[in-house]
């Protein structure tokens, strides 16, 4: 067994144990897993919801929901996966729902009353600029699962087998749907990148 | 390098697009990091453990509070419900013998009668009017929180938190109607005071400065109050 493997392993029966004092109702439990996985869970949350506030909403939700949940969770199975996909979940689900309503406010309310969070840009940062939010276009337009390899690939620096726990795909559907996901970038991009289509 | 200089000018250009649009990536990631920099990381696991801890008692006194009740209820109120089913039986008597009764009564068939479509407007109308009335009666504890002094003295800060206990009750009530009339905005804006709520009413006894401050931050940042005003109007215009 290699090093990283056992470290792993032990890792993972520790989290075995805390989560069995999390289920008996211990707090500490709880507030240790919090603090060992609550930056992992909010680079994901902020990676989908891009708010920071909004981010902080849902790693709450996904700490209180695991405190909840603790029970089914099947000791042996990888933690950080199943932690990572309640937070994807939420944090998708948070994502509908908000643009959604970010849409229906700015639609139903008086011009005067939208806050006007647009920025003007500066002149010599408009390429810059129109990359980046050609780039952000072109990120929202993938397909769902190609949109969230990428997201978790390249925002949130997971590893492949991170994301193919967190997705419940094979690490090689995840390269695949990670592939894809590239090529349809550039090929959204080619025109501000200057190359062929 | 070499690798890169060996390759076909067309490749070499395609793989230069490549390596700008994930350069790309690392403004978000930059953001990311600033974002998360900005996160006060030791205080969060505790505040996210005791909203855990209340959810967990909350959950375990709604589920012993309704048994505890019926069984109450079923030994305590026993003489009343049999003198409930005897009224029932001969109210129900009556009416039998009332209607079966031959030969028209006046006023039969011009018996008042209310569309499906007026009942559903009428109950749409209450819906609005409750949902005004919560939004209202929210304000005035949310305008409360903002008012009291720092320090939150015992009395005011028990009194607040009987009120949002009150409210959280209420606002069980209203779900039902909010979501049955489609009126996501109005429901928007009650989930969002409901959860103020629910850590009002945790706080039985004064309220920190610290956590008076966050309800502020909370409420000023989400433009909480300005919303409701906005949702108010729209909800007693009728839109």
């Amino acid at each position: 067994m290699s090093e990283v493997s056992a470290e792993r392993e032990a890792g993972a029966a520790e989290i075995d144990r805390l989560l069995e004092r999390v289920k008996e109702g211990d707090r500490e439990a709880f507030v240790t897993i919090t603090k060992l996985y609550q930056r992992k869970v909010f680079v994901l949350a902020y990676s989908i919801l891009r708010d920071r506030e909004d981010a902080l909403d849902a790693v709450q939700e996904t700490f209180l929901r695991l405190h909840q949940k603790a029970g089914l969770y099947r000791p042996g199975r990888p933690f950080q996966g199943w932690l990572l996909q309640m937070a994807k979940n939420i944090s998708i689900d948070h994502y509908r729902k908000h643009r959604k309503k970010k849409q229906e406010w700015e639609t139903a309310k008086p011009l005067d009353e939208i806050p006007l969070a647009a920025e003007p840009s500066r002149e010599g940062d408009s390429a810059a600029t129109d990359l980046r939010q050609a780039f952000a276009r072109s990120v929202e337009a993938l397909a769902e699962r190609q949109k969230m390899v990428f997201v978790m690939r390249h925002y949130s620096e997971l590893q492949f087998n991170e994301i193919s726990e967190a997705m419940k795909i094979s690490i090689g559907t995840a390269k695949s749907l990670h592939f894809k996901a590239v090529q349809n970038l550039r090929k959204r991009l080619a025109p501000v990148l200057g190359i062929e289509p | 390098m070499d690798e890169r200089q060996n390759m076909p000018s067309e490749r070499r250009a395609e793989s230069d697009a490549v390596e700008r649009l994930l350069r790309e990536t690392e403004a978000v990631r930059s953001e990311i990091r600033e974002a998360a920099a900005s996160v006060d990381w030791e205080a969060l696991p505790g505040l996210i453990a005791d909203r855990a801890m209340a959810a967990d008692r909350e959950r375990r006194r709604a589920e012993t509070a309704p048994r505890r009740v019926a069984w109450l209820s079923a030994l305590l109120m026993r003489p009343v419900l049999a003198g409930l089913a005897a009224g029932l039986v001969v109210g129900a008597a009556v009416m039998y013998f009332a209607l079966r009764a031959p030969g028209d009564r006046a006023g039969r068939d011009e018996a008042y009668h209310a569309s499906g479509e007026f009942l559903d407007r009428a109950e749409l109308e209450m819906a609005r009017r409750n949902a005004v009335d919560y939004l209202e009666k929210s304000q005035y504890v949310l305008l409360d929180v903002f008012e009291s002094p720092e320090e939150g003295p015992g009395v005011a800060a028990a009194v607040r938190s009987e009120r949002a206990r009150s409210l959280l009750q209420k606002k069980q009530y209203l779900n039902s109607q909010l979501e049955r009339f489609q009126m996501a905005k109005a429901k928007a804006i009650c989930d969002q005071i409901e959860m103020l709520f629910r850590e009002l009413a945790q706080l039985e006894g004064d309220l920190p400065a610290a956590e008076l401050g966050r309800i502020r931050d909370y409420v000023e940042e989400r433009q909480l109050l300005l919303k409701i005003n906005l949702v108010k109007k729209e909800l007693q215009s009728g839109v």
